[in-house]
């Protein structure tokens, strides 16, 4: 099955795995994160178990979502906000409209959020004439380019200090600078002003607390404590696999979430919202809404195999491990989520088919699994999708053809020898190579030996 | 009657009919090492993190004479040491606050909108300054937590922040900026 989808895949990826000033980014990048996580983890006496205890919490909430969704929903109103449910991204969308017009707002705030990057919420508020601004730096940068998040933690990571300053030169105007803390008091001044002036604060969540009905949310910079103190309304864009049982599952959460994402010990700014702004209260919003979104989260649920997958912190390590996100980069995806868990995750929460190819974007390394704090299987997982790709008759029938061949010849010796000797002479003769492009395209194909291993072993193997 | 709310409900209830493989049970060792002295370890994680401890009742004059615009929290633990406030939130170059306690784990204060003086005081000021009493801290995040629950359980404030250094940024080329969107500069000093 070739799908467009597919298509845009397969040349992204061929284009950025050959583009050498790409990987020297990346790899920069990611390496001074490994050095930092390295040290983060050492600030725990036993990262192992600390990654089990995670991984038993989110599997008693999440094999029992019913019961927290409703206990969140319930404290939540109690506490003065009120809650919506969105079965789509579309749903989603319309409450926020319908809150935007109620409120009569102009201009939207937001603070870093994958859930609405994944229900395209800011073009819609675009489209209804309300002016929305990414407020969390490397967010400000993407949506000023024009661009996705390159990463779900680190918007552009792709993106050179210089890239940046050309960007905010042409697009705001700005002197040329090669100081990145002049790059970010430049996008501070001028977001500065549009907190001032929001009338409403969009934000996700991090973690849902089911027994407080609060919200929690992570950041460094403080854009998030500013679009959820200062504007007169606030939206929080949950999804339902966001909830934990207990406020004090934090201690555990928040400095495994921070380890994972950057190698802090715990980021900056850990907040939690419980409702709007109390008669005892001097300043908040009058109005506190949870959103709470599943958008396809109900049928990875389904899938008991895979279901753990919904236990993501949305922490980024299992990107940074990949190898081959490390090459390809987090645009090539062309999904909200990038890398291993995104792989597993879209053909259940988008189209099975379109999505198909995915899962194949993996060496099965295991690295994602081994680096994950929640400990979601998913390197199987990959594997499990490659195989319900198959059942369901999405892989390339060519494909399909082959490794029945394959199948066939390796039952059996004889068929396996004949197999080799044709390929051996098949590659000798520059047969075989044309069929093999992909691959040689940008690498050489050493010719095999004349002999093969067999054919050694039956000469001098025995005396050796 | 939300429909929504019923088919999201019902499709999580019908998912989880079958049970998923459970993962391996935590042992019960310790997953962070023990905290022999809390103070020491405070000071040494907010000093890490950029932090300033003003140490002395001189030394805070001195800070304080830096500030012409001062907001403050209006608590009594406050106005007995920084005074009353001359400028609001808005306006302010420097927010002072007292707070809920600190975590010696992380180096951490933890604020809510009732220790703190609303939401905004703590982090749309270019200066924080918290006020503190060393009995305020405690050794790690789960101790924070407990005592928070027992502090406010069922009256819970609309917000809380544990706040660990300054605001700070690192999304372009993971090189460190200080103020990115909060304070640039936290500092702490302690009453008793």
């Amino acid at each position: 099955m070739t799908t467009a989808t597919l298509r845009q895949f397969t040349r992204d990826a061929t284009v950025k795995t050959a583009d050498l000033r790409h990987r020297a980014v990346i790899q920069k990048n990611i390496a001074s994160y490994d050095a930092a996580v390295a040290r983060g983890m050492t600030r725990f006496a036993d990262w192992q178990n600390a990654r089990s205890h995670a991984a038993a919490i989110k599997w008693e909430t999440i094999n029992h979502l019913d019961h927290y969704l409703e206990q969140f929903e319930r404290n939540v109103l109690t506490n003065g906000g009120h809650v919506f449910w969105a079965e789509t991204a579309a749903d989603a969308r319309e409450h926020v409209l319908l809150l935007a017009r109620r409120h009569g707002v102009h201009k939207v705030v937001k603070s870093k959020s994958m859930t609405t990057e994944e229900i395209h919420l800011n073009e819609a508020l675009e489209a209804a004439d309300i002016h929305t601004i990414e407020t969390d730096l490397g967010e400000y940068i993407c949506q000023i380019r024009g661009e996705p998040p390159y990463h779900i933690v680190t918007p552009v990571m792709h993106l050179t200090k210089s890239d940046i300053a050309r960007t905010f030169q042409e697009k705001l105007g700005a002197p040329l600078t090669d100081s990145a803390e002049e790059l970010a008091m430049i996008a501070r001044a001028n977001l500065r002003r549009e907190f001032m002036t929001a009338d409403m604060g969009i934000t996700g969540a991090n973690f849902a607390i089911a027994d407080t009905g609060m919200i929690a949310l992570t950041e460094n910079e403080g854009n998030a404590r500013l679009s959820f103190s200062l504007p007169p309304v606030h939206v929080a864009v949950v999804g339902i696999e966001k909830l934990i049982p207990r406020f004090e599952d934090l201690a555990l959460f928040w400095p495994l979430l921070s380890t994972s994402g950057t190698g802090q010990a715990i980021t900056v700014y850990n907040s939690l919202i419980g409702g709007p702004r109390q008669a005892r209260e001097v300043d908040g919003p009058r109005e506190f809404y949870v959103i709470l979104l599943d958008n396809g989260r109900t049928r990875l649920l389904a899938d008991p195999e895979q279901r753990d997958a919904l236990h993501c912190i949305r922490c980024g390590a299992c990107l940074n491990a990949c190898p081959v996100y490390k090459n390809i980069g987090g645009h090539a995806y062309g999904t909200t989520y990038q890398g291993p868990i995104g792989s597993v995750i879209t053909p259940h929460l988008r189209d099975a088919r379109e999505w198909s190819h995915l899962p194949y974007a993996s060496s099965l390394c295991g690295a994602c699994t081994d680096v994950c704090p929640v400990r979601i299987d998913l390197h199987h997982h990959l594997l499990h999708n490659r195989r319900n790709a198959v059942q369901s008759r999405f892989d390339n029938p060519v494909q399909r053809i082959l490794f029945h061949a394959w199948f066939w010849a390796m039952q059996s010796s004889t068929r396996y020898a004949i197999a080799g000797k044709l390929g051996n002479l098949a590659l000798r003769l520059g047969i075989a190579q044309p069929l093999l492009r992909p691959w040689t395209a940008k690498r050489e194909f050493p010719m095999p030996p004349r002999h093969s291993f067999r054919d050694y072993w039956r000469q001098h193997g025995h005396r050796a | 009657m939300d429909i929504a709310r019923d088919n999201i409900l019902q499709r999580v209830r019908a998912a989880l009919r079958v049970e998923a493989h459970r993962p391996p049970a935590p042992t019960g060792t310790p997953i962070f090492p023990p905290i022999a002295d809390p103070e020491a370890r405070f000071r040494e994680e907010f000093a890490a993190l950029k932090g300033d401890i003003i140490e002395n009742a001189e030394k805070l004059r001195v800070f304080l004479n830096g500030f012409s615009k001062i907001a403050t929290d209006g608590s009594e633990l406050t106005s007995k040491t920084v005074g009353e406030p001359n400028a609001g939130v808005r306006e302010c170059d420097l927010g002072v606050t007292s707070c809920d306690c600190l975590v010696a784990q992380t180096g951490s204060v933890v604020v809510s909108t009732l220790s703190a003086g609303g939401r905004a005081l703590s982090v749309l000021p270019p200066t924080h300054l918290v006020i503190a009493r060393r009995e305020q801290i405690v050794p790690d995040l789960a101790t924070a937590m407990t005592l928070l629950r027992k502090r406010y359980d069922r009256h819970w404030p609309s917000t809380l922040s544990v706040i660990t250094g300054s605001s700070r940024t690192a999304d372009i080329e993971k090189i460190l900026v200080m103020g990115a969107h909060g304070p640039k500069r936290l500092a702490l000093y302690f009453a008793d």
